[in-house]
């Protein structure tokens, strides 16, 4: 939709064009959401009742690398998610989230299995861990939030896979609070329920990246920024 | 500031004065963008008219100053641009298949019912001056939109550059001034 001539509307942008802050790098961006976003996570968790005796549980080497990919997949796809909404960037810069995820799943999965078969021969049953999914989007909802801002800030060249992102990188945050005070018994319940909740809430954020990061709002917004004047000038004609 | 030795190191420069607020450079850079746009469109969707490629071009010029915070001045310039550009037109494009998808071509037929319900402009009435009249009683921006689109038979496109008003603008003016005179002449049919 044009809105007159390209130079009346080159004059109209150059006439209001303050000064604008560029954005930073993208893993500074990331370091600035992780500022919000840990403490949120980590208040969170402090309100959380604990489960067991979670700080031994904590340092057990299983427990560990498995909290260390979780948070390293965290803290890629966030840089991965503002990567994404700055032109020009290498597209291959979005796969930075793959390996840690890969393996974070992939030891997840093999732990999962070698349980399931020695707790299949002992008799199994699974146990609910509802309470994991209002926890992982409490402690969640603020880095996401953070996210979803600064996420606007930039171009929505990719809107879903952006979301997609950062929707990871919130509900992998929220989530390793949880799983700090909150770690389910076994490696089976952790995949039925934390990684499955993570995955979960990835989908839901992603589904909105259009409606959150559109490039339609933006351009209205500019336009009606740049010919404000033309506009309000034929709705004073009382046709609108 | 030293001599800039290329055109993208030429545009890199003005973007950095731009950012810093600086207007005679924004100006300098969005033309050169808006010539470097066009051609792009033009190689890419040859088939597209004059207008259509305006309409890229100022969507594309629209798009850079809504994200030109984005600009890393240490990155190199045409990539950002280039991917912008790209975005945008294939935006474009799949706002124009989901358009095409949603609309019927409809054989413009020479022949209507019979019913006098169905001609009432037609049969019922037909007294072209009591239309001028109603028009000329239009509010300004109600009898634009009547004279651009039903009159001289512009498309919204053209009614909205002629006028500077946005086509979602011209149609609620047009469908307003539709129920005006619609209104004003059915009273003039009971009035007789």
């Amino acid at each position: 939709m044009r809105t007159a001539d390209t130079e009346t509307l080159i004059r109209a942008l150059a006439g209001q064009s303050p000064r604008v802050q560029p954005l930073a790098r993208p893993w500074v961006r990331a370091a600035a959401w992780l500022a919000i976003a840990v403490p949120s996570a980590l208040l969170v968790v402090v309100m959380m009742p604990g489960r067991g005796d979670w700080v031994s549980r904590l340092l057990l080497p299983r427990v560990v690398s498995e909290e260390a990919f979780a948070l390293t997949t965290g803290i890629l796809a966030a840089i991965a998610a503002f990567a994404s909404v700055v032109p020009g960037y290498n597209r291959k810069i979005l796969l930075l989230p793959v390996v840690p995820l890969a393996l974070w799943l992939g030891g997840l999965g093999q732990n999962s299995v070698r349980d399931w078969l020695q707790l299949t021969s002992q008799g199994f049953s699974m146990q609910s861990e509802w309470v994991c999914l209002p926890a992982t989007i409490m402690a969640g909802a603020v880095p996401a939030v953070a996210m979803a801002v600064m996420l606007r800030r930039g171009a929505p060249l990719t809107p879903r896979l952006s979301a997609l992102l950062g929707g990871l990188a919130a509900a992998g945050l929220g989530n390793l609070g949880v799983c700090v005070t909150h770690h389910a018994y076994g490696n089976v319940r952790v995949l039925v329920w934390h990684v499955s909740i993570v995955l979960l809430l990835t989908m839901v954020v992603g589904s909105v990246g259009r409606r959150l990061l559109n490039w339609q709002s933006l351009v209205e917004q500019a336009r009606r920024a740049a010919m404000g004047v033309s506009f309000s000038g034929s709705s004073d004609d009382g046709d609108v | 500031m030293a001599e800039p030795d290329t055109h993208e190191e030429r545009l890199a420069a003005l973007m950095r004065s731009a950012q810093g607020g600086d207007a005679d450079a924004y100006a300098a850079l969005m033309r050169d963008l808006a010539v470097r746009v066009r051609q792009i469109v033009r190689h890419r969707r040859a088939f597209l008219g004059r207008a259509d490629v305006e309409d890229l071009v100022q969507d594309v010029l629209l798009s850079v100053h809504a994200v030109r915070a984005t600009y890393d001045a240490t990155r190199p310039f045409l990539p950002w641009l280039l991917a912008i550009t790209r975005n945008r037109l294939a935006d474009a494009a799949r706002r124009y298949v989901r358009h095409g998808a949603r609309e019927v071509v409809v054989d413009d037929l020479d022949v209507t019912f019979f019913s006098e319900r169905t001609n009432t402009m037609t049969t019922t009435y037909g007294d072209p001056d009591a239309l001028k009249e109603a028009i000329a009683d239009l509010p300004a921006g109600q009898r634009s939109a009547i004279e651009l689109l039903k009159l001289r038979e512009m498309s919204l496109k053209e009614a909205a550059a002629a006028s500077g008003t946005s086509v979602g603008a011209l149609k609620v003016a047009t469908h307003r001034a539709m129920d005006a005179l619609r209104r004003k002449l059915k009273k003039e049919v009971e009035d007789r």
